[in-house]
């Protein structure tokens, strides 16, 4: 216990420490040292101070929940699309040889690349920044599925299938339940992916959301609230990801090493 | 016969012969312990018995019955199979309790009967405050105990045993002999026990099968007339248990002999 607290201290006391060192390099606490112009690098008292105004302003609330909505649904879809295709595929092995190049072919594509395209089929609202959100969690889960399936162990195959289990009862007891540990395996990369696709098709185009409002602050060399921004998605994502690693070490308490966590 | 093998042959890839023109018969509540050198396909025998073998891979001649009917005769669930794994094939997403309910779960027996059976059981074991642990998270020696009583739980006439203590250490393999005798003595069910461990076939079978090496062949069959119930303790000390390992260990050296020379 007391090793977990000495090593929360050290933790903190770093970020502060990095805190404390940006705002000494960029004018703050009256030291008068200037050494990058704060139209780069913004002073942190001055970008948090920003916080005030824009939530006032309302559209802290509405940026914050445009990017949740868009980043959640994406992975929820993603989700559920990139499982349906790894089991059918998985199902139909003779289909599956045939597409597969085509998968692996557009897996490669960097996800984001396809931004602009999605922007005039699905317009500037949130649909545009949720198919950007699901196309990148879609593969990394349809990937998941496809080796969970394949990796099956064959040994608790014929265990059902010796006591006379039905393809239902394999499907069940043995396949669901190993695809799903692998795909949840994969729930935190899938958080950020969520959360990158949906600020990335904010910077396309879009009325409303995190990554809209950083681009125009971007563009009206706003420094102060780009690192605000910058700040919010930060402690944004943390929060995700570690609500997924709970979700995850929840659901796959079974399993030797998710009980351990890190 | 509960189950009849009659000049069963099977062959990798149509071209590698891992058991050559066996015929056994195992009556029922019989108990007969396979032996041979490892790799002398008596795990594939196994497998073919309870038509777990790939048809793609692996090609099966000669007839195969359990309770008189064929294989393909009937439905897995009509052949009413228990298997025991070395490795406990335990759902590794499941707690023990769950685990040992898998059997019933698939004939549809209904929640509360399953519970009532597996608690049973699991006390029985002596599993009893592990239930809801999950498989990892207990020894060798438990999920073993827990993938015999999910066995016992749905109470299948015949039970193939493929060399189910094998990855235990020798204490616990000890204890686990000792604890199946007791079962079997009380229950008498069909149990064909393939293991490569000599003392243990003696111990615990009616009849022991000697098999060459690959590919295996029905060498020599010998009775073992010690009076149940044994005790596997004390057994391994007398006189005829040495008697009788002497006298199979003839049989088998030939084949350790000779496996290791093909091997080198």
């Amino acid at each position: 216990m007391s090793r977990t607290w000495s090593l929360a201290l050290r933790r903190t006391a770093l970020i502060v420490a990095i805190f404390v060192l940006w705002e000494a390099v960029t004018g703050g606490f009256g030291l008068g040292i200037v050494l990058v112009s704060p139209a780069i690098l913004a002073r942190p008292s001055s970008a948090l101070g920003e916080l005030g105004p824009y939530a006032q302003s309302g559209l802290l609330w509405r940026d914050l929940s445009t990017t949740l909505t868009e980043a959640m649904v994406g992975l929820v879809l993603g989700i559920i699309g990139g499982a349906a295709l790894g089991l059918g595929l998985a199902y139909l092995r003779g289909t599956s040889e045939v597409v597969e190049p085509v998968l692996v072919s557009l897996n490669s594509l960097p996800r984001i690349a396809v931004a602009p395209i999605l922007l005039p089929l699905f317009g500037l609202g949130i649909a545009s920044k949720i198919a950007l959100s699901f196309f990148t969690v879609f593969f990394v889960v349809f990937f998941n599925t496809y080796l969970g399936i394949r990796s099956v162990d064959p040994e608790l195959v014929k265990a059902v299938q010796v006591m006379g289990g039905s393809r239902a009862h394999l499907a069940r007891f043995v396949v669901l339940p190993s695809v799903f540990s692998w795909i949840f395996a994969a729930l935190r990369t899938s958080v950020s992916f969520a959360l990158t696709g949906a600020v990335v098709g904010e910077f396309v185009g879009a009325s409303a959301g995190l990554g809209y409002r950083l681009n125009i602050a971007a563009g009206l060399l706003d420094t102060k609230r780009v690192y605000l921004i910058l700040l919010i998605l930060m402690v944004f994502a943390v929060t995700l990801v570690e609500i997924a690693k709970r979700v995850e070490a929840r659901l796959l308490r079974w399993r030797p090493s998710a009980t351990l966590g890190t | 016969m509960s189950v009849s093998c009659d000049r069963v042959t099977i062959r990798f890839r149509a071209s590698v012969e891992a058991v050559s023109d066996v015929s056994l018969d195992v009556a029922r509540g019989e108990f007969v312990a396979i032996v041979g050198p490892s790799g002398c396909g008596k795990s594939t025998l196994l497998n073919a018995i309870a038509d777990l073998l790939d048809p793609a891979i692996c090609e099966v001649t000669g007839r195969i019955e359990i309770d008189g009917a064929g294989r393909r005769e009937r439905t897995r669930r009509d052949a009413n199979l228990g298997y025991v794994f070395q490795r406990d094939a335990l759902l590794p997403w499941q707690t023990l309790l769950e685990n040992t309910q898998l059997g019933l779960a698939i004939r549809g027996i209904g929640k509360e009967r399953r519970l009532a059976r597996a608690r049973e059981l699991i006390a029985m074991a002596g599993l009893a405050g592990f239930e809801h642990y999950y498989p990892h998270q207990v020894s060798g020696g438990m999920r073993q105990r827990a993938s015999l009583v999910r066995t016992l739980a749905y109470e299948p006439q015949t039970i193939l045993m493929d060399e189910p203590f094998g990855a235990l250490d020798a204490q616990n393999r000890m204890v686990l002999q000792a604890e199946l005798l007791k079962i079997w003595q009380e229950t008498p069910r069909t149990i064909l026990f393939v293991t490569h461990d000599l003392a243990e076939a003696i111990v615990l079978a009616q009849r022991v099968i000697v098999m060459s090496r690959r590919p295996g062949r029905v060498k020599a069959v010998h009775a073992i007339d010690l009076p149940y119930p044994r005790d596997a303790f004390a057994l391994r000390g007398s006189a005829e248990f040495a008697r009788l390992e002497t006298t199979i260990w003839q049989a088998l050296r030939d084949e350790f002999r000779l496996a290791t020379e093909t091997n080198a």
